[in-house]
């Protein structure tokens, strides 16, 4: 910042009101002469005429009155019609862009005081399909490749949701089921999987051959039911399989209603998400297994067609918020939940540098891996991105608080003393579950507001409406008020600090100064 | 975990040292009084502000687009001294008109002299004079809550500003005209990044060609802070990839600082001889994220992941946790009831946890699990 900056603020904020006319102006024009290069010229000549001669009176019936026959037109361009872009539209585009984007926004934003109490330890196996159609280009690249890096974002959502959860990762391709991971906890384990699985050469997991759902149903659900057993509170787990399906038929070996029985007896909730088509099969599944007893609605919340990209991915992220509490679970309460008991142990790194990134690879011997051999051939068969993180794990180890032994990885059960080992900021990152933050509510426009500048960020507010002219009453401006204000500490956001907070912080600024 | 969520960080953005990308340094200065007292014979606010100018004013001269923020956080809340676009905005006018005069502010001394280069002037004045109104209040105020701490709310507020800076560039989805004139007027620096060209980075901007970092200085030896807020601060700075760096003063290490700055890469520094906090400064601290895995830096080696007690508020590292809510307990409650969510626990296990021999029986189930067949 230099001296001549420091006079173009001085003269700018002196005729603040005046630069803002000039610079909104000249927005405005510009954007309607694009229009009026583009196909609506009609409609915007239209909207101009009318716009002058609407000046004081309601301007919608007008509208509707100077639209012809194109019914079907009227409704697409009224918001354009508004747009007056004679002289006293003075900022009226950019406020009107900015309601659409804020209801926009508003409308994306997910509910997120919805109620919780929900068992939060899952175990979900991922049956991804690897069969020839996932070489399908309907999505880009290709099916395979947009579902490896949706599952990706994925994986690191759901363990960010569900912090002490597992998953794993099962591939229908060539007819049977492949393990592509086991059910672990940690998402860059998954990851590096996935990784693998994106490779161009070499790649022995390209997609192939048929689909076959009942073999991957049997391999999920042993796998289910293998880590079920080894767990200390398996009567909290939840049970899920998730499918993501491209195909259209499936090809198995025996009669997979049995297999949908079983998994109906060991309780596993299973979602689809399919990439073509409805399939019979599919919702069949999808409905004996999911408890009947719920709404007639489990169809659509349960098994999805995507319609396009971000639709799919809408439709996985929506398999990240736990399930409900079942109604068998209520019942379960009465005779009470487990209680869990747990070490929260301290991380010991005994190297110099504080990332990882530079090992000085000082020998540390951890209990949770007392076999050498056994942990190299496991590091092998991960492969060369697996063995990079093999190793750099082994220098970080935590410490269990009640035997002192070290283990190096979490979360994990101590080896030792049986201690459930867990490192607190899992458990804290469901906590926003716990105290949901309450949605802020939009402030009704007004004359005056007393806040000026955004609590959170300090952005300035458009000001009231008692700076616009008399005749200006129905101007766009006072559509918004732009802000929106915490019910509990009565501060006002902007709309991105507002999508922020609820989204990505849980944290009212405000509320915690009060 | 966490450092495994640190390597998917590091993975996903490749480490191309960018030179000129502007950067945003916010520093958390905590005043809760008790910790100060007790270093009182190390050093005393004044001397801390001073380094933390200097700091602020070496940020700002690295880059020609560089910013700043200041927040602090007392028992009266946390409160943005630099900018401060309400107030700081007329003195920079006022200042702006009468360059290279003498500075003739009537209303307030002159803190700061008035030949400094203007930038750094421009935050020097703001901070100072802040700093002193709130200290101000501080000593009125009552001293019910003199131990409170509002870091959480600081934690916040900071990150709700780096994302606006963030995003700015992005500004045709913010609110648009708003967000031009405010940052043209309050951080007067920021306009070169996003709307004038004046300067050559803005031609090129990308979207996420901002730094960003917190720099907490806190003396507070309290653990007894708000668990949660200061954890879902630390996720979302996580997410971001903002690290979260941490000047503790005094002997006692802060757990939860301490768990914040490791979840987020940033530097943890216990200065327990804070004389020379202007070095540690300068050195440690100076580092802009996207250099830093070219250099070793003061390691984090030991770091407590101790939780916090719902009931009690104390820390802990051995707890019971209901499993429906995850809620973190140093002791069994005695209605047998979650505090949280209200759930009743399981009779049977609550006497089996009472009892000492849970130990043993329950390390027998595992074995057995390991290493024979599963029981049905
Ligand atoms: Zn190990
Ligand atoms: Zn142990
Ligand atoms: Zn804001
Ligand atoms: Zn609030
Ligand atoms: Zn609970």
């Amino acid at each position: 910042m230099d001296e001549s900056d420091e006079d173009y603020v001085a003269t700018n904020n002196g005729k603040a009101v005046v630069s803002d006319r000039d610079s909104s102006e000249d927005f405005s024009d510009s954007d309607s002469s694009i229009l009026g290069d583009g196909v609506s010229k009609r409609t915007r000549s239209r909207g101009r005429s009318s716009g002058r001669q609407t000046r004081g009176g309601p301007m919608q019936s007008n509208l509707k009155g100077n639209s012809g026959g194109y019914s079907w037109e009227d409704e697409y361009q009224r918001t354009w019609d508004i747009v007056k872009d004679d002289d006293d539209g003075v900022g009226s585009l950019q406020t009107l862009v900015q309601t659409l984007i804020e209801s926009r926004k508003k409308k994306i934003m997910k509910n997120p005081s919805t109620p919780f109490q929900r068992g939060i330890i899952r175990t979900m196996i991922v049956i991804i399909d690897g069969s020839e159609v996932m070489l399908e280009r309907d999505l880009r690249p290709t099916r395979f490749s947009m579902m490896l890096s949706l599952l990706q974002e994925f994986i690191l959502e759901f363990f960010d949701q569900n912090p002490i959860s597992q998953m794993g990762i099962v591939m229908m391709r060539n007819g049977i089921a492949i393990r592509i991971s086991d059910v672990s906890g940690s998402p860059q384990y998954h990851i590096d999987k996935i990784r693998q699985l994106k490779t161009k050469q070499h790649n022995r997991f390209e997609p192939k051959g048929d689909p076959s759902l009942q073999n991957s149903l049997e391999l999920a659900r042993s796998l289910l039911m293998y880590n079920f057993n080894n767990k200390v509170n398996d009567t909290q787990n939840s049970k899920e399989i998730l499918i993501i399906f491209g195909a259209l038929f499936t090809s198995d070996p025996g009669n997979i209603h049995k297999t949908i029985d079983n998994l109906v007896k060991d309780d596993i909730k299973i979602k689809i998400i399919g990439l073509a088509a409805q399939v019979a099969i599919c919702e069949e599944i999808v409905r004996r297994t999911n408890s009947s007893k719920t709404s007639s609605s489990y169809i659509n919340t349960n098994y999805g067609v995507i319609m396009n990209e971000s639709h799919f991915k809408e439709l996985l992220m929506d398999c990240v918020i736990p399930l409900p509490v079942s109604e068998d679970f209520e019942k379960k309460e009465k005779k009470g939940v487990p209680l869990i008991k747990m070490g929260f142990p301290s991380k010991i790194q005994p190297s110099v540098t504080s990332n990882s990134s530079i090992n000085l690879n000082l020998p540390s011997i951890c209990s949770c891996h007392p076999d050498e051999e056994n942990d190299a051939s496991h590091s092998k068969e991960a492969g060369e991105a697996g063995n990079g993180t093999y190793s750099s794990k082994k220098v970080i180890g935590y410490k269990c608080p009640q035997c002192l032994n070290k283990v190096c990885q979490l979360p994990t059960i101590c080896p030792i003393c049986g201690l459930m080992l867990i490192l607190s900021t899992h458990l804290a990152r469901s906590y926003h579950h716990l105290v949901p933050l309450e949605a802020y509510k939009e402030v009704p426009t007004m004359e005056e507001y007393e806040s000026t500048y955004c609590y959170g960020c300090l952005l300035k507010f458009p000001s009231g409406r008692k700076n616009a002219q008399s005749d200006d009453a129905n101007k766009i401006e006072s559509l918004t008020s732009s802000r929106y204000r915490c019910g509990k500490c009565q501060q006002d956001f902007c709309i991105d600090c507002d999508v922020f907070i609820h989204e990505t912080l849980h944290n009212c600024p405000g509320c915690e100064n009060k | 975990m966490d450092a495994v969520s640190e390597t998917i960080i590091t993975d996903q953005k490749p480490t191309q040292p960018t030179v000129d990308d502007p950067s945003l340094l916010t520093v958390i200065l905590d005043l809760t009084p008790h910790g100060w007292f007790k270093i009182k014979h190390h050093i005393t606010v004044q001397e801390v502000t001073k380094a933390l100018l200097v700091f602020l004013n070496a940020h700002l001269s690295l880059n020609n687009s560089n910013q700043v923020a200041f927040i602090v956080c007392s028992p009266d809340g946390a409160k943005f001294l630099y900018p401060n676009p309400g107030k700081n905005f007329d003195g920079i006018q006022d200042n702006g008109s009468s360059k290279g005069e003498t500075g003739n502010k009537s209303s307030n001394p002159n803190l700061v002299n008035t030949e400094m280069y203007r930038q750094f002037r421009i935050v020097d004045e703001a901070v100072l004079e802040e700093l002193n109104e709130v200290l101000k209040s501080l000593s009125k105020s009552n001293s019910v809550n003199k131990t409170r701490s509002t870091l959480s709310g600081a934690l916040s507020l900071a990150l709700t500003y780096t994302n606006r800076m963030l995003n700015l560039d992005q500004s045709i989805s913010t609110t648009t005209a708003s967000a031009f004139n405010a940052t043209t007027k309050s951080t007067s620096g920021t306009s070169n990044v996003t709307s004038s060209g004046s300067s050559a980075s803005a031609v090129s901007t990308n979207y996420t060609s901002m730094l960003s970092r917190i720099l907490v200085i806190s003396a507070n030896d309290d653990d007894d802070v708000k668990y949660i807020p200061i954890m879902n601060s630390m996720f979302a700075a996580q997410k971001m990839r903002l690290p979260i760096d941490v000047a503790k003063l005094g002997s006692i290490s802060s757990s939860y600082l301490q768990q914040a700055s490791d979840a987020t890469n940033g530097i943890y520094l216990q200065v327990e001889k804070p004389e020379g906090l202007i070095q540690t400064l300068c050195t440690a601290f100076f580092i802009e994220s996207s250099i830093r895995p070219l250099i070793i830096l003061p390691s984090n080696s030991n770091v407590s992941y101790r939780a916090s007690c719902f009931i009690t508020g104390k820390s802990v590292d051995l707890g019971y946790v209901c499993s429906v809510c995850l809620c973190i307990m140093s002791i069994i409650p005695t209605d047998a009831k979650c505090p949280t969510c209200n759930s009743h626990f399981d009779k049977s296990i609550l006497n089996q946890l009472q009892n000492s021999v849970v130990l043993s029986t329950k390390r027998r189930k595992i074995d057995s699990n390991g290493r024979d067949t599963p029981p049905v």
